[in-house]
């Protein structure tokens, strides 16, 4: 079916969540969803009056709860998005220092980027940037998001048609390669993960068998909080005796570890 | 981490549940040093 067709059915509502979200870190085409309601827009099939302030709205809504959770969460919601990254304290630090740097152009053109869009509100609520700061330089950006979009399919709708119209052949191919490269990208995840599975079989010790050995042997063993995230609130707390190593640094700098004493690590 | 340390020579293993097996089993817990907080940036 065209996706106007489908647009014009489900319509609005299918707008507004796709666009939802996306503003809360899915992956989901909100541009192209935007560019076919723009598109839908010119044949009538959608009222801009009501697609744009939905859109823009649906947008704000997603952004809002990110925010929100970025304020209650402090560094835990960005130590959770930065996961991802090959090296989250590094990603914490360096996303916190730019955006401070930065801050309200970032929220402007937050959503053109790929990874900051999602980023972008969590970190202004985890930075304290005021309510009213936030939601002016968000739906600046927001509006400008939705708006660009929406314009570009607006403007080249006949084109989209056209193309729509010439590849619906390919069609089939497509949907051929997108299974082939979802398959390709789990096979790859797995590789991964069976490849660093190994790692779970460094020997693990109880709680009460390292309290008895801090107890008797104190001077046998060193205990190392390797938490990416943990230092970043006063008032945190840490095992009694233990002492910070940086995950970052942890091997570049190992000729300062001992040697003759286990090493004892632990994260949350 | 410590499988990366034990590949290096050093005798490293990891602490079964964490912080968070260590406080729920009532052991000595500590407040973070003000010379070891990594203070974040914050709008003001």
């Amino acid at each position: 079916m065209h996706p106007l067709a489908n647009l014009a059915r489900h319509g609005y509502l299918a707008l507004a969540l796709v666009v939802f979200l996306e503003s809360i870190g899915l992956p989901v085409p909100a541009a192209l969803a935007l560019i076919a309601a723009g598109t839908a827009a010119v044949s009538h099939a959608i009222a801009a009056r009501y697609a744009l302030p939905l859109a823009l709205g649906a947008t704000l809504a997603g952004d809002l709860l990110l925010y929100l959770a970025g304020r209650l969460s402090g560094w835990w919601l960005l130590g959770v998005l930065c996961r991802v990254s090959l090296n989250p304290e590094s990603c914490i630090l360096k996303s916190a220092q730019r955006f401070h740097r930065r801050g309200k152009l970032t929220l402007v053109v937050a959503k053109f980027i790929p990874g900051i869009n999602t980023m972008a509100p969590p970190m202004a609520g985890s930075m304290r940037m005021p309510f009213l700061r936030f939601l002016q330089y968000d739906l600046a950006g927001a509006a400008a998001y939705v708006g660009a979009y929406f314009a570009v399919g607006y403007a080249f709708a006949g084109v989209i048609d056209v193309v729509y119209r010439k590849t619906m052949g390919l069609t089939r191919a497509v949907e051929w390669l997108a299974v082939a490269a979802l398959a390709a990208y789990i096979l790859y995840r797995f590789l991964l993960y069976w490849k660093h599975r190994r790692a779970d079989v460094a020997p693990r010790i109880t709680v009460h068998a390292l309290a008895d050995l801090q107890r008797n042997e104190p001077q046998k063993i060193l205990i190392g909080d390797v938490r990416s995230h943990g230092y970043y609130d006063r008032g945190a707390q840490r095992i009694a005796g233990s002492v910070r190593l940086e995950p970052s640094k942890l091997l570049v700098g190992e000729e300062q570890l001992p040697r003759d004493r286990e090493l004892y690590l632990y994260c949350t | 981490m410590a499988q990366k340390l034990r590949d290096r020579g050093f005798n490293a293993f990891v602490i079964a549940g964490g912080l968070r097996e260590w406080s729920k089993a009532g052991y000595p817990l500590e407040q973070v040093p003000e010379a070891d907080i990594v203070l974040l940036p914050v709008f003001t």
